[in-house]
């Protein structure tokens, strides 16, 4: 019989791929959120983490940006 | 400028929506038959004018020989949009089938327009009346300045420092839309608000009048009556001063919300009082069409990503700070940079770098707009490219399936999903699939029918 289950389908570049597999090992075991990593472009996640990483890149990319100081 | 045409295009969407009485009134007036000419796509126009002469009706047979077999889908359009306007009338005859004709009203008042040029119901004003008229550049700067206050009236109220005279209802009908407002917090600009900023003063002016003419049905005024009287306006000479005894109560009370938006200007003598069009007005007509009219630049942009504006108006520097750091402000100059932090505002705000790039290039400096490119090619990249950058992950909510019994089920539920346009990803060896949710219903039907 076929299965189905529900979630979000996310469809990235590499390194951000990485990126977020490496924010899921990150986690304690109950709020992983991957279901399955699909290649190496898409994975399979749980559907309500999807402002959590929005969130997570979001603070990834600021991280790596330089803000000339005014004044 | 497309965008130009696609707002003039939704003002001549209004007037086709007009129930037909009020259309084949607004008929009787040569110069509206002349401006929707100017409106309809090329090849309408190149019906009417083939028409024009012509007193019986064409099949719709022939007609179709004129067009290659390439050009179909133009021809429906064009077609479409001439019947929508009721240029073209249908008739259905037995023996020569479906034939369209020219509305009667239309074609005897374009082909006067044609044959003896059009002749305005008023004319200007003998100087002794009006002695002294402003100079086109006192007109033009007029309208300038009073267009800007407007402007800036509707996007921040603090921010004038001449409040215009159009009633504050007026204010909030044309604010709909582009500025949100909740309570306790200061008016902010919407998507649309921010988009509307960037925009030609064309097409912001055609906005305004869709929503000046939309809201005209509630104050009682007739909205065919306007539409004509603002095309008719148009039509009339730049700087020359018309006595406004020639008009009616209501126009001349439209008028005055006119004046207010820097369309007209408004004089009195001693026993009589006379409008002035502007160029505002009279380019209403001109940009029904595609020509662009090129109005003075004033960004130049260079490849340190250092921008200067030379320019001394308020509403400049507001629509620049939308989407560049502000540096300095000289008396006739302001200096900013375009940063990474200052797009990525504009972006939070609904602004696209598309946006944003047309809006340089369109305004900039007589001095690099000859140049090809007008704004440098790293700065637009690196514009595009810092908005991929916020856009580097998609989400879909979807659904997986795998366990797939056999591979024929799995084939039949792929290409279920493909003819659905569900299919986001497919993995043929494990035989795994990833289908968008809204197919996911029609997807357990047909797989509860394979198992049957």
């Amino acid at each position: 019989m076929v299965n189905a289950t529900k979630g979000l389908f996310v469809s990235c570049d590499i390194p951000m791929a990485q990126f977020i597999i490496n924010l899921n090992a990150s986690l304690p075991a109950s709020q992983k959120f991957i279901i399955h990593v699909l290649d190496n472009t898409h994975l399979f996640v749980q559907p309500h983490v999807a402002d959590m990483i929005r969130n997570a890149i979001a603070e990834f990319r600021e991280q790596n940006s330089y803000e000339k100081p005014t004044g | 400028m497309p965008q130009v045409k696609i707002i003039a295009r939704n003002f001549m969407d209004m007037v086709a929506a007009l129930p037909a009485m009020k259309l084949d009134q607004l008929y009787q007036n040569a110069f509206i038959c002349e401006a929707i000419l100017r409106s309809l796509p090329p090849l309408a126009k190149k019906y009417v004018i083939q028409m024009l002469f012509i007193e019986e009706a064409v099949t719709v047979k022939s007609m179709e020989e004129w067009v290659l077999p390439d050009g179909m889908s133009k021809h429906k359009v064009a077609i479409d949009r001439l019947l929508q306007l009721r240029i073209f009338s249908e008739t259905f005859d037995r023996s020569s089938g479906t034939s369209y004709s020219l509305n009667p009203t239309f074609q005897s008042n374009l082909q006067k327009q044609i044959t003896c040029g059009g002749v305005l119901p008023r004319e200007p004003m003998p100087l002794t009346i009006t002695n002294r008229l402003p100079s086109l550049e006192d007109l033009e700067a007029y309208a300038l300045e009073q267009w800007e206050c407007f402007l800036l009236q509707l996007i921040n109220s603090a921010q004038a420092e001449k409040m215009t005279n159009i009633s504050s209802s007026m204010m909030r009908i044309f604010q709909r839309g582009l500025l949100t407002q909740r309570e306790k917090e200061p008016p902010r600009l919407t998507e649309s608000g921010f988009q509307f900023l960037l925009m030609d003063t064309n097409a912001q002016l055609w906005y305004i009048i869709r929503e000046y003419i939309s809201n005209s049905e509630e104050r009682d005024v007739d909205s065919a009556d306007l539409i004509s009287f603002l095309l008719e306006l148009s039509f009339h000479a730049t700087g020359e001063a018309y006595n406004m005894n020639t008009l009616t109560e209501v126009q001349r009370n439209t008028l005055k919300d006119l004046a207010d938006l820097g369309l007209v200007k408004l004089q009195q003598g001693r026993k009589d009082s006379w409008f002035i069009p502007t160029k505002l007005a009279t380019n209403l007509s001109v940009s029904l069409t595609d020509s662009s009219s090129r109005k003075e630049g004033f960004v130049v942009l260079e490849t340190n990503f250092r921008m200067y504006a030379y320019s001394t108006s308020k509403l400049h520097c507001e629509i620049l700070r939308l989407f560049s750091r502000i540096e300095y402000q000289l008396p006739n100059l302001i200096v900013g940079a375009i940063t990474k932090e200052s797009l990525y505002n504009a972006f939070e705000n609904g602004i696209t770098s598309e946006q944003i790039i047309s809006f340089l290039q369109q305004n900039a400096h007589a001095r690099v707009a000859d140049r090809i490119p007008s704004v440098p090619e790293n700065v637009t990249d690196q514009i595009r490219l810092w908005e991929s950058d916020l856009n580097r992950v998609e989400m879909t909510p979807a659904h997986f399936y795998d366990e797939f019994p056999s591979r024929d089920v799995f084939e039949a539920a792929c290409d279920f999903a493909r003819e659905y346009g569900g299919l986001l990803w497919e993995d043929s060896k494990k035989m795994r699939l990833v289908v968008k949710t809204d197919v996911h219903m029609h997807m357990r039907e047909h797989l509860r029918r394979q198992r049957q």
